[in-house]
C-alpha cells in the first residue's frame, strides 16, 4: 500500500465544517450527509470538507486533538516512551497535511502544529527502524506492533521483502 | 432513505444464506476485500457478489443523477463519491489481474483441481481471461523461441517454470475484534 492508496482511507475521516451555503440533505451511497445551513456546523468526510474548503463553500474546524498544548504532551510522551504510544487518530499524520495544505487559515498556530506532528512522526518512523532492524536481524517470524497506524505500513514493504530474501537465502544455502 | 440490499453471503457452514446489507456496509465490505487483495501475496477468494452489487449501485445513481435537476452541487458531491468508489473497485479488480498473470499456471491448476462446494479464486470472466493469457504466452513462446529449438527442447512446463506465490513473505494483520484462544504457534525450522 503506498502513501496515496493511506491517504485515499485517510480521506474517509469525519470532520466538521462550516459550511456558508444551504442544501437539503443528501443521501451518498456511504451514508447521509447533511443537511447544510450556513453558520452551522456539520460533519462530512475529509474528502469532501477539503473539496468544499477548495470552492471557499465552508470553513474547516480542526479536530479537538489538533491543539499545540496536547500535542505537545503527545510528542513529549512519544519521545520518553521506548514503544510506540496511542496517537490521537489512526490517520493523524495524513488528517494533518491535508487539513493544513488546504486551511491553514482555519487552524490557529498552523506552523507549530506541524513541527510538532511531524516531530511525533519521526520520533515513530526511529523507532520502527529500530524495531525492523532487530526484526530483520533476529529472524523473528512475527511482531507484534501496538499503536501502529496505517500510515506506517507503506514505509515497511522493503522490510517484508528484506525478510523474505534473508529466508530464501537461508533455506538455499542448507 | 437507506436501502437495504439483498446479498448472497456465505454462512460459516459454507452454505448460501441471504445476508442483507446497506449500501454503506457493501462499500464497506468492498474497501476490506480491496486490502486483503492488496495485502495478501497469493489471489484470493472471488466476491462476485460484492463486485456486482457495486456495480449496479454505481449505475443506479448514475441514473438518479441523469434523471436530477440541474442542482450543481449536490450532482458534483455524487459525482465524486462515485469516483471514489470506482477507484477502489478498479484498483481492487487491477490488483486481481495482476495476480492471475504473475501466477496464471498456478491459478489454473488450482480451479481445475478445486474441490465441489468451495467457492472459486476466479469469477468466470477471470477463468477466461487466465486461460486465454495461458494460451496465448504458450503461443508466444512457441513461435518465437521454441520452434527454433532442437526438437527435444521445444516443451516448456509452464506449471514449473512461472514462480508460484510466496506464501511464506510477510504480511501485515490487523485485528478487528478481540479474539480469544488463538494459538500463535512458536516458529520451528521446520515449518519454512
Amino acid at each position: 500500500m503506498d502513501a496515496a492508496e493511506v491517504e485515499f482511507l485517510a480521506e474517509k475521516e469525519q470532520v466538521t465544517i462550516i459550511p456558508n451555503f444551504s442544501l437539503d440533505k443528501i443521501y451518498l451511497i456511504g451514508g447521509d450527509l447533511g443537511p447544510f445551513n450556513p453558520g452551522l456546523p456539520v460533519e462530512v468526510p475529509l474528502w469532501l470538507a477539503v473539496n468544499l474548503k477548495q470552492r471557499q463553500k465552508c470553513r474547516l474546524l480542526p479536530p479537538e486533538w489538533m491543539d499545540v498544548k496536547k500535542l505537545e504532551k503527545m510528542r513529549d510522551h512519544e519521545r520518553k516512551e521506548e514503544t510506540f504510544t496511542p496517537m490521537p487518530s489512526p490517520y493523524y499524520m495524513e488528517l494533518t497535511k491535508l487539513l493544513l495544505n488546504h486551511a491553514s487559515d482555519n487552524i490557529p498556530k498552523a506552523d507549530e502544529i506541524r513541527t510538532l506532528v511531524k516531530d511525533m512522526w519521526d520520533t515513530r518512523i526511529a523507532k520502527l527502524r529500530v524495531s525492523a532492524d532487530s526484526f530483520v536481524r533476529q529472524q523473528e517470524a512475527r511482531q507484534r506492533g501496538e499503536h501502529h497506524t496505517p500510515g506506517l505500513c507503506h514505509c515497511t514493504p522493503a522490510l517484508s521483502q528484506k525478510q523474505t530474501n534473508k529466508r530464501k537465502t537461508k533455506t538455499s544455502n542448507q | 432513505m437507506t436501502e437495504e440490499l439483498d446479498f448472497l453471503g456465505q454462512d460459516s457452514d459454507g452454505g448460501s444464506e441471504e445476508v442483507v446489507l446497506t449500501p454503506a456496509e457493501l462499500i464497506e465490505r468492498l474497501e476490506q476485500a480491496w486490502m486483503n487483495e492488496k495485502f495478501a501475496p497469493e489471489l484470493l477468494e472471488s466476491k462476485p457478489e460484492i463486485v456486482e452489487c457495486v456495480m449496479e449501485q454505481l449505475e443506479h445513481m448514475e441514473e438518479n443523477l441523469r434523471r436530477a435537476k440541474r442542482e450543481d452541487l449536490k450532482v458534483s458531491i455524487h459525482q465524486m463519491e462515485m469516483e471514489r468508489i470506482r477507484y477502489v473497485l478498479s484498483s481492487y479488480l487491477r490488483c486481481r489481474l495482476m495476480k492471475i498473470e504473475k501466477f496464471f499456471p498456478h491459478v489454473l491448476e488450482k480451479e481445475k483441481t478445486r474441490p465441489e462446494g468451495e467457492p472459486s479464486s476466479l469469477s468466470p470472466e477471470e477463468l477466461a481471461f487466465a486461460r486465454e493469457f495461458m494460451v496465448n504466452t504458450e503461443t508466444y513462446l512457441k513461435n518465437v523461441a521454441l520452434k527454433h529449438m532442437p526438437p527435444n527442447l521445444q516443451k516448456v512446463d509452464l506449471f514449473r517454470a512461472v514462480p508460484k506465490p510466496d506464501l511464506d513473505s510477510y504480511v501485515f494483520l490487523r485485528v478487528r475484534e478481540r479474539q480469544e484462544n488463538i494459538l500463535v504457534e512458536p516458529d520451528t525450522d521446520e515449518q519454512r
